[in-house]
């Protein structure tokens, strides 16, 4: 019991302090391949230092909806992050659901933001709202696709198992239904936090926003809330990604040294996939907002192939 | 025994290559421009390649060799390089107007890619033991997929350039179904299909310069008017 509860502590704790770090990188990272000097590593963390100190200004229009999302938006994430495994196969909260329940977790925190976009009456989050629910309206299909295509390899839809099964065998990741797949995550992944070709995050172009422009109203506390739940759901669909198709090195225990060794090579997963996201984003100029459904329509097709191929590959 | 001497290692690549080939096929049932449609034929016909080296080494079989060097050669260089130059020449650089819009062309690609899943179960035998001799044998329902999108982007286009493209991505089908159940064609028939192919596609691309000089357009569905 003792030991459950210092699993679910410890990768708590994890999540929390690296998802602002996987943002910094990815901001330092651009920088450089634009030769700029760019912020910190650790200026995310100043920001939300920052925000977390200041007075916030609420809308009179706003109802309880505008109050209550950033701790719904929050506390949704760091579940959804919870039922994942980081380091150990066995995530903390495995028991409690599978990867149904990360996607939908997920989807509650979106629905509220999206809410709250409108909630305030103005017609820039309302814009956002509507453009973030279009995007995940096809992106949500096409992960549900992808990740039907890993539960069928490993007969179960709770990760840890998925990893599990996926540990066990030789040449997994060759296999073409789950290379299908994790292209298909890979731009969920791209769309979903918001990056390059989907939305640009560190632009106020009233044009062109799709995330802040949902979260325009914020200020203060709320919005480091908002922000450091944008950096966790970065982080989940990012662990995602390197652990359900590349878990290698996942500890089996607790014990110290598989936990360390297992930290490690997850960073290095980490750190690789953030190179390649970056690599996407300076390469890549910022679609036109009616092309963005056909970006996520091959996403959906990558999906529908990878769960076919499944069954076309067999033997 | 290094890794990639293991026939599980051969069969997962193949199996890889297949899937991007069915991929590539689906990629030009839906682009629009007809260079980046010339290109994805290119790299469809490499990895066709690329498919046939990697049963050739596992089995020792020098005449499946020279298949891919000839796949090589015509259809992912000589042909493409060839439509290439024939898209410049007469000056279509305009896209694709398919007879069906883009995403109903999926829908019906991925009904095809079952039927052909549906028709190729009946030759799968899940007990055969995995040896070099049955390595690509699980490819036939990629092979029958291709073979039917072929027929389906033929009856779906409306210029000749494209539907040449078409039929000789169908070919490409059959190609990968000769090589993964039968470790290809006698050497002797293997040359004359790709002779067969090269001037199809030579004499092919002369005809839509002709219809491109004669009627203004490559529009196919204009060569019903035959008086002049």
């Amino acid at each position: 019991m003792i030991e459950k509860a210092l699993a679910v502590a410890f990768q708590i704790g994890l999540v929390l302090l690296l998802s602002p770090l996987v943002t910094g990188f990815n901001r330092v990272l651009k920088a450089r391949a634009q030769t700029r000097r760019g912020p910190s590593l650790l200026q995310p963390y100043r920001d939300l230092y920052k925000l977390l100190r200041k007075g916030m200004v609420i809308p009179d229009t706003a109802s309880w909806i505008f109050t209550a999302t950033p701790f719904v938006l929050f506390v949704t994430t760091l579940l959804a992050s919870l039922l994942i495994p980081m380091v150990s196969v066995a995530a903390p909260l495995s028991l409690f659901g599978g990867v149904l329940a990360v996607v939908y977790l997920l989807a509650l925190g979106r629905f509220f933001l999206a809410l709250a976009g409108l909630d305030t009456g103005s017609s820039f989050g309302g814009l956002g709202s509507s453009r973030e629910m279009t995007i995940s309206a096809i992106a949500e299909p096409a992960l549900m696709l992808a990740v039907f295509t890993v539960a069928i390899g490993a007969g179960s839809t709770n990760l840890s198992i998925v990893a599990q099964s996926a540990q066990g065998q030789s040449w997994r990741f060759l296999a073409p239904s789950q290379m299908l797949a994790f292209a298909a995550l890979f731009i969920v992944l791209i769309a979903e936090t918001g990056r390059i070709p989907v939305d640009n995050l560190s632009t106020h172009l009233e044009l062109t926003m799709i995330h802040e422009a949902m979260i325009l109203e914020y200020s203060g506390p709320y919005l480091a809330l908002i922000e450091w739940a944008a950096a966790i759901k970065q982080l989940v669909l990012m662990m995602l990604l390197v652990n359900v198709f590349f878990p290698f090195g996942l500890s089996a225990d607790w014990s110290p040294g598989a936990v360390l060794f297992s930290l490690v090579l997850f960073s290095l997963k980490l750190l690789l996939l953030s190179i390649v996201v970056a690599i996407v984003e300076i390469g890549n100029a910022k679609m036109r907002l009616f092309r963005v459904p056909e970006l996520l329509a091959i996403a959906f097709v990558l999906g529908a192939l990878a769960l076919v191929s499944t069954f076309l590959f067999q033997g | 025994m290094h890794f990639w001497q293991d026939s599980e290692f051969g069969n997962r690549m193949i199996t890889l290559m297949a899937a991007l080939v069915l991929v590539l096929q689906i990629v030009m049932v839906t682009e629009r421009w007809i260079v980046t449609n010339i290109r994805a034929f290119a790299l469809q016909s490499f990895l066709l390649a690329c498919i046939a080296n990697t049963i050739a080494y596992y089995n020792n079989a020098p005449h499946i060799y020279a298949a891919a060097v000839f796949m090589l050669l015509v259809k992912a260089i000589l042909l493409p390089v060839m439509f290439e130059r024939l898209v410049t020449k007469i000056e279509i650089r305009q896209e694709i107007e398919p007879l069906i819009n883009a995403p109903i062309s999926v829908i019906i690609t991925g009904l095809l890619t079952l039927l052909a899943y549906v028709v190729a179960e009946s030759f799968h035998r899940p007990d055969e033991p995995l040896s070099p001799a049955s390595l690509g044998h699980n490819t036939l329902a990629v092979a029958i997929a291709l073979f039917l999108i072929g027929f389906f982007m033929m009856v779906n286009r409306r210029k000749a350039l494209t539907q040449v493209l078409a039929l000789l991505s169908l070919e490409n089908g059959i190609f990968l179904a000769a090589i993964s159940l039968t470790y290809g064609m006698p050497m002797i028939v293997e040359v004359g299909i790709f002779f067969d192919v090269l001037v199809a596609g030579m004499v092919l691309a002369i005809l839509v310069y002709r219809i491109r000089e004669t009627f203004d357009s490559m529009d196919v569905s204009r060569l019903s008017r035959l008086k002049g």
